[in-house]
């Protein structure tokens, strides 16, 4: 497991796309932030966070689509299978990678919180600091949630494009679920259930600096649900 | 007259028994031509809707036995061989190796089998070394030294430093079968090993081939007959997904064209 880990790391730091990929994201969560700190006017990470999901919605789909779509087209999942390594192990190597990748694309994010604490000192004021680590923890659990669901689009198929878009249009969906947007159509109890289900309903809590245990349950759930879908699917045979 | 209904009760009963024994004694043959070979496959039909890709064939085979699966395109090779590592789930029937049934024990049986897929899919980015070092930690095997050894066996030494994607068509077919060989399977299965290449890449594949197989038990698929004849020493046919021809392999040199068309119509 160790192993496939280590390679799947390696893919994304040996290839230029990979690297693309984490500075585009690197860039537009920065830029986002940075183009409206002075209009929000006050010292909180929140706007930030508010539009992370946003954000993974197409950076986790992109990291992830290749995983089990190209393994396929390419007929290496083939030769995966037939090494001595459970289909569990699989997933779960190849989970734990795009994690990585996501943490590290999260750390480029970094300079914000840093130079904002640096600014509010000078003005004699002062970020929470607990908050934002319980923000960037709950981003990091919504992370985990996406790439379980982008995982299982790309083991259901062995086009990368079919892989992007079947977890680009989930996950919009199920971001859009809690928006007033969605709310205006839907009756009332339709539009409570949908915006409990919502991932950015549970993320809102660590976003205001809350641990909040049903929100850490309800990202658990959701990442083993789809990483079990994923090793079920792997595990079939024709 | 009385005592009628009794005695056609107890023939019943004895009836039951004996059949009972017989499927019993039927059940340990079964078993015991399980036990006795490496691979043991009993009445496999596969198929993939209404098509058999593999229709009712049965063969066992022992360790030292270089298998040569002949057949046409389509005949059902590739098919048997995925069924023997787990990759496919048969119809119907039994598969065995090394005693125990492939998919549900297949984290046993894996570690035993060296494969080497037909389009032999490499991870093109990585370098032979690291590609080799990485199967190495998969299987659970090997070291440095080991797969050195094994890198100088199939004579990449010279490319080991190289990315997959950069070499010649034979030398790839050499890397896949280094992976094959790595932790000293006592099972070969080797998928078309000499396909698309040239007459003197062949010569090296079976030259290789011939050399590793004397430990071990090797089964590889081929539609090209001299091949069988350089390397087999048993040849199994198989066409249109049934078993035409299970035997030793005919020892006049081609006399394997004339089986092989004689049967494959």
């Amino acid at each position: 497991m160790k192993a496939l880990f280590k390679k799947e790391i390696q893919f994304y730091l040996n290839n230029p796309l990979g690297y693309i990929t984490l500075v585009l994201f690197g860039v537009f969560a920065n830029f986002m932030f940075v183009k409206d700190i002075f209009v929000y006017g006050s010292a909180s990470m929140r706007p930030f966070f508010e539009i992370l999901p946003w954000l993974f919605m197409i950076f986790i789909p992109a990291i992830s689509m290749r995983l089990f779509a190209e393994e396929r087209r390419t007929n290496t999942l083939e030769l995966l299978l037939s090494l001595p390594i459970s289909e569990m192990q699989i997933v779960i190597a190849k989970f734990l990678a795009t994690l990585t990748m996501t943490a590290l694309g999260l750390v480029l994010t970094l300079g914000l919180p840093i130079s904002m604490y640096a600014l509010t000192q000078q003005a004699g004021a002062r970020i929470y600091l607990p908050e934002v680590f319980v923000g960037y923890f709950g981003q990091l659990l919504l992370a985990s949630g996406f790439i379980a669901i982008s995982l299982f689009y790309s083991v259901k198929t062995k086009n990368q494009i079919v892989a992007f878009l079947g977890s680009v249009i989930t996950l919009f969906f199920l971001i859009i679920f809690s928006t007033d947007f969605a709310a205006s159509a839907l009756p009332q109890i339709v539009q409570e259930v949908f915006n409990y289900l919502s991932p950015l309903t549970q993320v809102d809590n660590f976003i205001k600096g809350v641990l909040d245990i049903r929100s850490l349950f309800y990202f658990v759930s959701m990442s083993l649900l789809f990483l079990f879908l994923t090793v079920v699917d792997l595990e079939k045979r024709p | 007259m009385l005592m009628q209904p009794a005695t056609e009760h107890i023939i019943k009963r004895k009836s039951m028994v004996v059949a009972k024994m017989v499927d019993v004694v039927k059940n340990k043959s079964n078993d015991s031509a399980h036990t006795n070979h490496m691979i043991s496959l009993i009445h496999i039909i596969k198929k993939f809707g209404q098509t058999h890709a593999v229709n009712d064939i049965s063969f066992q085979a022992k360790k030292g036995e270089i298998i040569g699966f002949l057949g046409p395109n389509g005949a059902g090779k590739t098919t048997t061989m995925r069924l023997i590592l787990g990759l496919l789930k048969s119809t119907s029937g039994s598969i065995t190796v090394q005693t125990v049934d492939p998919i549900k024990h297949r984290l046993d049986v894996l570690p035993q089998i060296g494969y080497l897929p037909g389009n032999n899919p490499l991870y093109g980015e990585m370098k032979v070394r690291e590609y080799l070092d990485f199967i190495a930690q998969m299987k659970t095997v090997g070291n440095q030294s080991e797969i050195d050894e094994i890198i100088a066996q199939v004579s990449i030494d010279d490319k080991s430093e190289s990315k997959i994607d950069e070499l010649s068509r034979g030398y790839k077919q050499r890397v896949g079968l280094a992976a094959a060989l790595l932790g000293d399977p006592t099972l070969l299965i080797l998928d078309e090993p000499t396909s698309g290449l040239d007459p003197l890449e062949q010569d090296k594949i079976k030259a290789l081939i011939k050399k590793v197989a004397k430990k071990k038990m090797v089964i590889f698929s081929t539609h090209i007959l001299s091949e069988v004849e350089d390397i087999a020493n048993r040849l199994i046919i198989i066409n249109r997904g049934e078993i035409v021809y299970d035997g030793k392999k005919p020892a006049r040199k081609g006399s394997v064209e004339k089986l092989f068309k004689k049967l494959v119509k």
